[in-house]
């Protein structure tokens, strides 16, 4: 009987963990254009987040927007089309404030404005937790589809264990890879991404080749927020969120993206499924405050043993 | 101390006396009861900022979480009583002690961070020990009353009490500070923070002085977070671990000046009231004003005057205008070195160093010696390895092979601190100053770091200052000085931790013929007073006039040595720096 | 084709150059040499933007350069290979070559300038997946011409190509870098400290010492000038 259980429990685990690690993966891939790609250090990528699950909240659910695509494909669609949206929120706030403390500006200085990085970011991410407290009340909310808790089901596969497959973590999964290989195929093959990977890697260069660096950096940070906006708004339909959401997720995003390793997409997108991973799995073991307080000590670990991750391109340390 | 800690200390105790009273003058006036928490809680907010910006302002290690610091304050303070009818006057030494502890606990792995790592790493602790809180159920603890015995337990009936201990507290923090500005603590922090290579080139011990700086600054915290929980009487692990408190420090003290003791207060008597005025008053329907104002704040001080507000004031409209005087120096032994190589032998010996990285060979096989006394000049064309030859001898880097003796003294495998207390100065090619601060303390740190007392660390670099013959210019602030007086100073620097062996690296570059000349002569002054000096440089036609002999370096290996006459006809010398075929063409 | 008159250059306190004139005929092969420190990149770098001068001008087929952004220059047809080469690491030998393409005149006859790239150095067809970070000096140095090549450009500027290569392999690139110029007339502003290897294949030269030309003239009034040396050496009273 409690073999049955344990095997259960562990199964279920680890579809969970493959689907939300997914997400993670997709997630993690946005900062990891931004931090792993860039290096520019973004404190409010949670917030980015948070506001990629409101707008898809509003598209769906608040506005009626896309109420048209019933209930059962409208959080989808709407978390893509959280992308755009916050495609444009990301490229402004880089015009008018990371470019400042980023790119050619800081390229060569002793810690490559990093310390600017931080406390603007750290400003931006006051004023959106904050100002989303005011603009959408600190209620939660969620974008419910039915499909969340319908699940299909698998087995018995032992004994009386089932596995369950939540429906709505699973389209959430699918949708997660299609964006994440959309995005991989982009960078890899297209010119832009070529573009954008060059002015990451030697804005000077880059420019002696004719690209805008400033302009790459902002297109590449807006990409960054819109994949972590379609992340968002995929996790917003199994969770209820409000203003301050971001912040459990933003130890999660560094976590994956540097254990996937520094510059490299595909790195940050198995470092958040590993995470994902360890996250589920410690929920059969802790409760759930803990789970975070665990993820934290991944970081820490994962920080002070081996900072190039496990596909890094670079060794960054003390 | 420093020089001129002594007026300046009391200057600056004066001032901070006369606005302590200001302020509790200013408290008897004030009637409403909200007001009243507001004016004890800047005190509060502003002695937070003031032990911020002991680790993060001065020592330049951003912390985004000291937020651990005054949590685990305000939880000491209160478990205590709760638990242990412990009063707060006894509680919050306890909550300073476990603040330094935990300052220990949390540094030892996280100083081998640097940079965001460190920051955002720093972030991780608060919000663990949050999540830890909020699982052992200790959602909400508050404060009980003791009406039998109130003062014994911080409870008073008039709540301007409540201010003027808040007053003494920040007091007693501001003294702190104040004397950590104006002592060598200060200074090795300031260092650490322009650039901690250099400062450990000149001997300053990073991870230690980090270290203390952490502790003295979660102590500091952990007693404004007890006085916090006192005050409030209800204590939420997000009140004190959450973010916006870690943002709180982060905010007041970049607002109103970093590393300056004066910033944090300025930020909190402009930041708190506002922020918290318009809670009180717009709060119904903009929950979270508070955070969009710090928000703005922040980003606006970084973009218009990324050092806070407190500089920005100072460099307009108080710039100051006179040099300190020169401290007469002339009744102080100078420390003298102990003796150095035994005569005849060299004091520098070099043997198959070798560096490589990954599979360039940067140097290779380099062996060469120095004489006591004698100026040696390494050149080479670029790329050839100078200057990853120093990084090896001064400790930044590590050999792969090979060995070096200073005096005897195996110098691989120290540290860059240790190798600066064997006896080793070393500049660098960017000149990284103190720019507010004057040019004597900007040399003096260069004496910390050879183990002298402050009496005899102030007179080196005042000698220093006059072999360089910068003593005219001791007391100016280092932004003011030119080019060439920049690089005067770096060389005094490295004078004044009274070494035996300078390394130079590239001294002369950009400077005109006449500042050349002027450099040169200094240079040539110290030889004739007994100094043994390496210097890599590129300006051939002085390196020609200065250097007793020459080693040119190549891809990272040593081509010739010897008198610099020979060595610039050798066939060899001529063809890595000119090519082969000029050479050839030169001799058909 | 391109005109530098009276250009002066402090950055960072320092002196780069002072009142420098030279000129590159179309068609020509001219180079500049001078020691360590004489400024001979900080002239490359304010020809291509990320640098500006205090005063004097700099004009290209008769345009002000010194009004377009630095971005822009590469499009106009200046192609700069950088002190140091500056691949980019991260990137393969293709795509590094494809980044060189970026401007509009490369895209055009990318199939063209691919196959001469080729052709001039074979081993870039053969590592062109690789990434570009593992590649030896030498093999970096061909990517970095190449790359600038691939803009079919009209101006190709080369920073100092033999730094930091055993001789054989500069002499290679010198090799090829002439013959780059003979077979496809390109127009070639080459910096370099080698001062024979550079000189010889040149038509003009120029000698900058702390940031002044002290010499100029064709190769073989240079190359016999034994100032050149002295000024090397340091043995000039200048």
């Amino acid at each position: 009987m409690d073999l049955e259980i344990l095997i259960e429990n562990v199964l279920n685990a680890v579809t969970a963990g493959i689907t939300i690690g997914c997400i993670y993966g997709l997630m993690c891939i946005g900062l990891g254009l931004i931090f792993g790609i860039m290096r520019i250090v973004n404190f409010a990528q949670g917030e980015l987040l948070m506001l990629g699950m409101f707008a898809s909240f509003y598209l769906v659910t608040g506005g009626r927007v896309l109420s048209f695509l019933g209930p059962y494909w409208g959080p989808f669609i709407g978390a893509l089309c959280a992308a755009p949206l916050l495609f444009a929120g990301g490229a402004l706030i880089h015009k008018f404030l990371i470019s400042r403390v980023s790119g050619l500006r800081t390229a060569g200085t002793l810690d490559e404005g990093h310390f600017g990085q931080l406390i603007v970011t750290l400003g931006i991410s006051l004023i959106l937790q904050n100002g989303g407290q005011i603009l959408f009340g600190s209620t939660p909310v969620a974008v419910r589809t039915p499909l969340s808790s319908e699940a299909f089901l698998i087995g018995p596969v032992y004994g009386a264990a089932t596995v369950f497959l939540n429906k709505a973590k699973l389209i959430a999964f699918f949708v997660a890879i299609l964006v994440a290989i959309a995005l991989y195929l982009t960078l890899e093959y297209t010119r832009l991404g070529k573009a954008l990977r060059a002015a990451a890697d030697n804005p000077t260069a880059a420019t002696y080749m004719g690209i805008e660096v400033d302009s790459a950096y902002r297109i590449a940070f807006g990409l960054g927020a819109a994949i972590t906006a379609v992340a968002g708004g995929l996790i917003a339909t199994y969770i209820s969120f409000g203003p301050f959401v971001g912040f459990d997720y933003v130890i999660i995003m560094y976590s994956g993206v540097v254990l996937g390793g520094m510059g490299s997409i595909l790195g940050a997108f198995w470092g958040g499924l590993t995470v994902g991973f360890v996250q589920q799995f410690s929920a059969l073991i802790l409760p759930p405050q803990l789970q975070n307080a665990a993820i934290f000590v991944v970081f820490l670990m994962i920080v002070l043993l081996r900072p190039q991750g496990l596909f890094g391109r670079s060794a960054e340390r003390a | 101390m420093r020089q001129g800690a002594g007026p300046h200390l009391r200057r600056s105790l004066a001032v901070l006396a006369g606005l302590t009273v200001a302020y509790l003058v200013l408290t008897l006036f004030v009637k409403n009861s909200y007001y009243q928490l507001i004016l004890t809680l800047v005190p509060v907010w502003a002695l937070f900022g003031v032990s911020w910006n002991i680790l993060s302002g001065y020592g330049g290690q951003l912390s985004f979480g000291h937020a651990s610091f005054f949590g685990i304050g305000a939880y000491t303070v209160t478990l205590a009583v709760v638990y242990w009818r412990l009063s707060p006057w006894l509680g919050i030494p306890l909550g300073m002690v476990l603040g330094g502890l935990a300052a220990i606990a949390i540094g030892t792995p996280t100083f081998r961070l640097r940079g965001h790592y460190f920051a955002l790493s720093m972030l991780a602790y608060p919000l663990a020990i949050l999540y830890v809180l909020q699982y052992l159920g200790f959602q909400e603890v508050s404060i009980p009353m003791h009406r039998d015995h109130p003062v014994a337990f911080m409870e008073f009936s008039e709540p301007r009490v409540y201010t003027v201990i808040a007053m003494a507290l920040l007091a007693g923090g501001v003294a702190v500070s104040l004397i950590i500005e104006n002592s060598r603590f200060g200074l090795a922090l300031l260092a650490i923070r322009q650039n901690e290579l250099a400062a450990e080139a000149a001997g300053i011990n990073a991870r230690q002085w980090k270290m203390r700086s952490l502790i003295v600054s979660g102590m500091m915290a952990a007693a404004a977070g007890g006085f916090y929980a006192r005050v409030l009487l209800v204590v939420t692990p997000d009140s004190v671990f959450g973010m916006l408190t870690s943002a709180q420090a982060v905010v007041v003290t970049l607002f109103g000046g970093v590393a300056s003791v004066w910033g944090p207060l300025i930020g909190a008597a402009v930041l708190v009231p506002l922020a918290e005025t318009l809670q009180a008053e717009l709060g119904t329907y903009l929950p979270g004003i508070q955070g969009v104002v710090y928000g703005i704040a922040i980003i606006g001080i970084m973009l218009l005057s990324p050092d806070g507000l407190f500089w920005t004031i100072r460099d307009r409209w108080f710039r100051p205008s006179g040099t300190e005087p020169i401290p007469d120096v002339s009744g102080r032994p100078a420390p003298a070195r102990p003796a150095v190589a035994a005569p005849g032998t060299p004091l520098l010996q070099v043997e198959n160093l070798s560096r490589s990285f990954g599979g360039l060979k940067a140097v290779s096989e380099v062996s060469f010696s120095i004489a006591q006394g004698e100026i040696l000049g390494i050149i080479g064309p670029n790329g050839a390895g100078k200057t990853t030859l120093f990084n090896v001898l001064n400790g930044v880097l590590t050999a792969d092979a090979g060995s070096a003796m200073l005096a005897g003294q195996q110098m691989l495998g120290c540290k860059t601190f240790e190798v600066c207390r064997m006896g080793v100065g070393r500049t660098f090619q960017v000149v990284r100053s103190f720019p507010r601060l004057p040019v004597l303390d900007n040399v003096v740190v260069g004496a910390y770091g050879a183990g002298m007392s402050d009496r005899e660390a102030i007179a080196s670099a005042v000698r220093a200052l006059r072999q360089v013959g910068l003593d005219g210019q001791a007391g100016v602030a280092a932004g003011q000085l030119t080019n060439k007086q920049l690089r005067l100073m770096e060389l005094a620097r490295a004078l004044a931790g009274q070494p035996r062996l300078l390394l130079l690296d590239e001294t002369l570059a950009g400077l005109g013929r006449e500042e050349c000349d002027s450099v040169l002569a200094v240079l040539a002054q110290l030889r004739q007073q007994g100094m043994t000096i390496c210097i890599i440089e590129h300006t051939m036609h002085a390196m020609m006039r200065l250097a007793d002999r020459f080693v040119v370096l190549d891809h990272g290996r040593v081509l010739a040595t010897g008198l610099p006459r020979a060595v610039v006809e050798d066939a060899s010398v001529i063809e890595a720096y000119l090519g082969k075929k000029w050479l050839a063409r030169q001799s058909a | 084709m391109l005109e530098v008159k009276d250009l002066s250059v402090a950055y960072g306190g320092l002196r780069a150059l002072t009142g420098v004139t030279l000129s590159v005929p179309e068609g020509r092969f001219v180079t500049l040499v001078g020691p360590n420190g004489a400024g001979k990149s900080t002239l490359f770098k304010t020809i291509s933007g990320v640098v500006a001068p205090q005063s004097g001008t700099i004009t290209f087929r008769g345009e002000n350069l010194l009004a377009r952004r630095p971005a822009a220059r590469a499009h106009v047809g200046i192609a700069h290979v950088p002190e140091g080469r500056q691949v980019f690491k991260t990137l393969t030998v293709r795509e590094n070559l494809e980044m060189g393409a970026y401007p509009k005149a490369g895209r055009t006859q990318w199939a063209q300038t691919l196959e001469r790239i080729h052709t001039l150095f074979p081993i870039l067809a053969e590592r062109a997946g690789q990434l570009a970070g593992t590649l030896s000096g030498g093999e970096q140095q061909m990517l970095a011409i190449g790359r600038g090549l691939a803009c079919a450009p009209r101006l190709l500027m080369l920073d100092e190509p033999s730094m930091g290569l055993a001789p054989s392999v500069a002499d290679m690139i010198f090799e090829r870098i002439s013959q780059i110029h003979r077979e496809d007339g390109l127009t070639i502003l080459l910096v370099e400290q080698r001062v024979a290897e550079a000189l010889e294949r040149s038509d003009h030269g120029y000698v900058l010492e702390t940031g002044r030309i002290v010499l100029e003239g064709p190769y073989e009034t240079l190359l016999n000038d034994d100032r050149v040396r002295r000024s090397y050496l340091g043995l000039t009273e200048a």
